[in-house]
């Protein structure tokens, strides 16, 4: 318990002997307040949704030209593996040979239109602006470990160069906001990951099913309380480093987990539909549900983690891809509809990382591990509609292509990051704080947010 | 405090395992086991000790106990699968059914424990690929590893390439040589996984397992983009067995996959160190050449014998242990390089394995596995379904793993995951716990209750033919008629290879007498839930 931060102390004190379950609704109405005293709390509420697809997927393939000599250099580059019955879109800036949507991603197509949705085209993990010339001269500052999916996947989720102790600028963000961050404001249905660890913080990682209750400590009778006290007990600190962390997380996931129900059980029955056989969707539903409570739980800023794989598309890419990508927009579209019946669509901003892009070049039926990609970025208050950043040339051999079509980022992933933090409410001072690389590039490049 | 006391007659493998367990002086290597050293042993070598392997090792020393289990044959699993009573097929559950019913049972654990951590560095998964209904095949990939485990490292690199469980896992079956003309080129994630994962790792490291480092004190990588696309051609023309046209495999995914030349990249391929596999060579030459090459890599013996450390004694090794694994990696002392026997021994026998618990200086063991607590429970209750079949449905919420199946070719966690600032700054790492989540860590609670508190045979109505019954009544016994501390002495021994620790006797005392009227065997397996679920017994020391 000693481990516990402030304010979970005020929920355990307010908690009293009572138990939180025996809490009244309107209890629970007051934690907010006794817990937001003596500390400066950002204006209202704001939610970032992250979206994480695992194993580097094809995003350049999820943006196509629809015409001209672009599209025939698509064409030879990418072969058997080209999108030959894309959506075509009208973004509010034009763009030379069009710009076509994966027909997987039909259902975002009307929020692309409605505003919602913006693409962010040519983004990377990058540590400096990288030319080709730089990179053939061996003189590029290159990210450590291109092309290996874990190392990718922590640059996109670290947000800096690896630090030890190593975190993740979705912590790093609510902990430049917050003295100390309650375990609600950062919450993962995907595991554990390093985008949501931080100095102190680290995810609360519960399952789309919710949280479950102990059944060894359930009832209210003289034995239950006796369970209830010696399992305090038992978790308590340890002396050996591995055993005291392990205690740490049991005792924390019990005190947590009876906060986290305690609140779901007052959550509105959402009318917006989910299906239930998309594990994204499920995932997402539940963090609808999560921000739908999120009053009772006293945050005003949380960040979400979320994922699914599969991506890992170096085979079978033309049926792989395009049923996962179906998934993802399936389960983004049903979320942020559930964002708009709770009213908070303007609040909540959800969007997509993966490992890195993949080559243009086909090894047969898939693609191999490349670099540059698209990401999308939806929200209520997200000026959409449009492409920000640049849709790189899927042309063999162009001023980017390092070779067999793996592409030199135009974007870094950090600049997408600020602009992100800076809407969440991160001004410029925390936002390079936030993301040290920010200072080589144009932190201003992307206005993704209505203003 | 430990005092000897009269040992009761009623239960003779208990009366043994305590007596052993109080001589004051530690054996030697060359001494027999006692009781605690062969639990301690059990804990790394097997899926856990049970009263009856506790006596039996006693027989041996710890040299010779693993000599005994060297030499026993591999309890395969292919050909043990069952089809579910509803099913026609067998399904990916009745090849998870078949591993937990080996682990179990089977003789040869040492064997057993050693294919499971294989299993968890040279990945294959069913898991979101076109394996999910190959049961038979996983398992025959299982007992690849298991065939291996105690054999030469080179072949089982050899076995594990040309798997065609792998060939689909990492899509090296039917990789073809380049086509210019339409730009397609080799298939480059076999080569990168087997690097990264299965070989020499990102960066070169020394014999102790430390990275290399340059004038700069940077770490130097291991290999390059150019030499990616250099091992990519040399797995090319590779396909099912039982082919006769390479662009139409047939579906065959037991056998070892064959070459087709014509597939085959028939250019020079540059792989590391300035090493350049001339063109015009047979798939099969390349293909040996390319993994000698890697297997005579310095970084792999320490890559490896790190990672065999991790998972079977502990996360955090000295690096003169992971040096002096790494020299009998190099060298069994017969000249021979990658002799996994001679690897394992190594390993189990180190001074650091042995006695490193009584250390201070670094923080010894492991985080246990959510499968080895679920195993060693099992054991040591010798639970059973009615049946005789082990259908546990829920390991995804609970345990977060599962034989094969993991998320991806990286695991279920990684060897340099460390969970927290505070552990990153002491320098430890602590695995196994990149799969805890707030919600697994009261599902696998829950798990534990259910197959305990909740599983007390004789005390379930009406079991179900697959509910798993625990058999408490032993413990039960020697409750009733020894007293709860000689109780408490035998949990120690099966849980924690010795005393237990006196903060949690505490609190198991005061459990004990909390618990009030129960029945023996309920209270028993309320201590032993209590012992499963508490910090102590996760850390394997």
């Amino acid at each position: 318990m000693r481990h516990l931060a402030r304010r979970e102390w005020l929920k355990l004190a307010l908690k009293g002997s009572l138990g939180l379950a025996t809490l009244s609704s309107l209890q629970l109405g007051l934690l907010p307040r006794a817990l937001a005293a003596g500390r400066a709390v950002p204006e209202g509420y704001k939610a970032l949704v992250c979206v994480f697809l695992y194993g580097g997927n094809d995003s350049l393939n999820m943006l196509l030209p629809l015409s001209g000599q672009s599209l025939l250099d698509y064409q030879a580059a990418r072969q058997s593996l080209a999108v030959t019955d894309p959506i075509a879109l009208t973004p509010r800036t034009a763009i030379a040979d069009g710009l076509g949507l994966h027909p997987a991603l039909v259902g975002l197509e009307p929020l692309f239109h409605s505003g919602a949705l913006a693409l962010v085209g040519g983004v990377g993990s990058l540590v400096r602006p990288t030319t080709l010339s730089e990179v053939q001269a061996g003189k590029a500052l290159l990210p450590k470990n291109l092309f290996s999916h874990n190392d990718q996947q922590a640059t996109w989720m670290r947000g800096q160069d690896p630090h030890s102790p190593d975190s993740g600028w979705g912590a790093r963000l609510l902990e430049l906001m917050y003295d100390v961050p309650d375990f609600s404001s950062c919450i993962s249905l995907a595991g554990t990951n390093l985008w949501q660890r931080g100095a102190a913080l680290s995810p609360f990682g519960m399952s789309a099913a919710g949280v479950p209750e102990l059944t060894a400590l359930k009832g209210s009778g003289k034995r239950a309380a006796m369970l209830r006290d010696m399992q305090s007990r038992l978790f308590s600190a340890q002396q050996h480093p591995l055993a005291d962390q392990f205690a740490l997380s049991h005792s924390q996931a019990q005190s947590r987990s009876a906060i986290v129900a305690t609140a779901l059980s007052q959550a509105p029955v959402l009318q917006t539909e989910f299906n239930n056989a998309n594990p994204l969707a499920l995932q997402l539903q539940m963090v609808a549900k999560m921000i739908s409570v999120q009053s009772l739980l006293g945050v005003g800023r949380q960040v979400f983690f979320v994922g699914i794989g599969g991506f890992d598309t170096h085979d079978a890419q033309n049926s792989v891809q395009p049923a996962l990508l179906g998934t993802v927009a399936e389960a983004l579209s049903s979320f942020y509809r559930a964002t708009v019946e709770l009213g908070l669509s303007e609040q909540v901003t959800s969007f997509t990382m993966s490992d890195f892009g993949r080559t243009l070049s086909s090894n047969g039926d898939g693609t191999d591990h490349g670099w540059a990609g698209n990401q999308l970025v939806l929200g209520g208050a997200v000026n959409g509609g449009d492409l920000y950043g640049q849709l790189l040339p899927q042309r063999l051999g162009s001023p980017v292509d390092m070779g067999a079509g793996r592409l030199i980022p135009a974007l870094s992933n950090s600049q997408l990051f600020g602009s992100l933090a800076g809407w969440f409410g991160a001004d410029q001072t925390a936002q390079q704080l936030l993301l040290p690389e920010l200072s080589h590039f144009d932190s201003g490049a992307l206005s993704l947010f209505k203003s | 405090m430990l005092v000897v006391r009269t040992l009761p007659k009623r239960l003779v493998i208990c009366a043994l395992s305590l007596q052993l367990l109080y001589l004051p002086v530690a054996a030697t290597a060359a001494e027999k086991l006692n009781a605690a050293e062969a639990a301690r042993l059990l804990q790394q070598a097997s899926f856990g000790p049970t009263l009856s392997d506790i006596h039996a090792a006693g027989q041996f020393t710890a040299e010779q106990w693993i000599d005994w289990q060297l030499s026993m044959p591999a309890t395969t699993h292919a050909d043990k699968i069952e089809t579910l009573p509803e099913q026609k097929t067998p399904v990916p559950l009745s090849r998870l059914e078949t591993w937990w019913r080996i682990a179990l049972t089977a003789p040869d654990q040492l064997r057993q424990r050693v294919a499971f951590a294989l299993s968890e560095i040279l990945v294959v998964s069913d898991q979101g690929n076109g394996l999910n209904n190959r049961v038979i095949a996983l398992a025959n990939y299982y007992d690849l590893l298991l065939t291996h485990s105690f054999g030469n490292y080179r072949e089982l690199l050899q076995q594990v390439t040309l798997s065609p469980v792998m060939g689909v896992y990492l899509s090296h079956l039917g990789n073809q040589k380049a086509d210019v003309a339409n730009n397609i080129r080799p298939d480059e994630n076999y080569a990168r996984e087997l690097m990264q994962l299965f070989t020499i790792g990102l960066y070169q490291l020394n014999p102790d397992g430390s990275k290399k480092l340059d004038a700069a004190d940077n770490p130097i990588p291991t290999y390059d983009q150019q030499a990616i696309e250099g091992f990519a051609r040399v797995f090319t023309g590779w396909t099912s067995a039982g082919t006769t046209n390479f662009l139409k495999p047939k579906a065959d995914y037991l056998r070892p996959m064959i070459p087709f030349a014509a597939y085959h990249e028939p250019g020079e391929k540059r792989l590391l160190n300035g090493v350049v596999l001339p063109a015009g060579q047979t798939p099969q030459q390349d293909l040996q050449q390319a993994l000698d090459l890697l297997f005579a890599e310095p970084s792999l013996p320490p890559f490896i014998s790190q990672q065999l450390i991790q998972k079977l004694v502990t996360s955090n090794p000295s690096p003169a242990y992971v040096g002096r694994v790494t020299q009998v990696f190099i060298d069994n002392g017969q000249g021979v390089r990658g002799d996994l026997a001679a690897v394992v021994k190594a390993i189990l026998l180190d001074e650091e394995a042995r006695s490193g618990f009584a250390g201070v200086a670094r923080p010894f063991g492991k985080i246990r596995e959510p499968l080895l607590k679920t195993a060693h429970s099992w054991r040591v209750t010798q639970s059973a379904s009615p049946s005789g079949h082990i259908y546990l449905r829920t390991l995804a919420d609970s345990h977060n793993q599962a034989p094969l199946q993991s998320p991806s070719v990286f695991n279920f966690y990684r060897p340099d995951f460390s969970p927290s600032a505070s552990l990153q700054q002491a320098g430890l790492v602590a695995p196994e716990l990149q799969m805890l989540t707030a919600s697994n860590a009261l599902n696998m609670q829950n798990h534990l209750y259910s197959q305990t508190v909740g599983s007390i045979e004789g005390l379930v109505a009406n079991p179900s033919q697959f509910q798993m019954l625990a058999r408490f009544q032993p413990f039960a016994d020697v409750l009733q008629h020894q007293g709860l501390n000689v109780l408490l002495d035998q949990f120690g021994l099966l849980a924690f290879g010795g005393a237990m620790p006196a903060e949690l006797r505490l609190i198991l005392t005061d459990l004990a007498s909390g618990l009030g009227n129960i029945t023996p065997a309920q209270k028993a397996a309320y201590l032993w839930y209590f012992i499963l679920i508490s910090p102590q017994y996760a850390v394997q020391q």
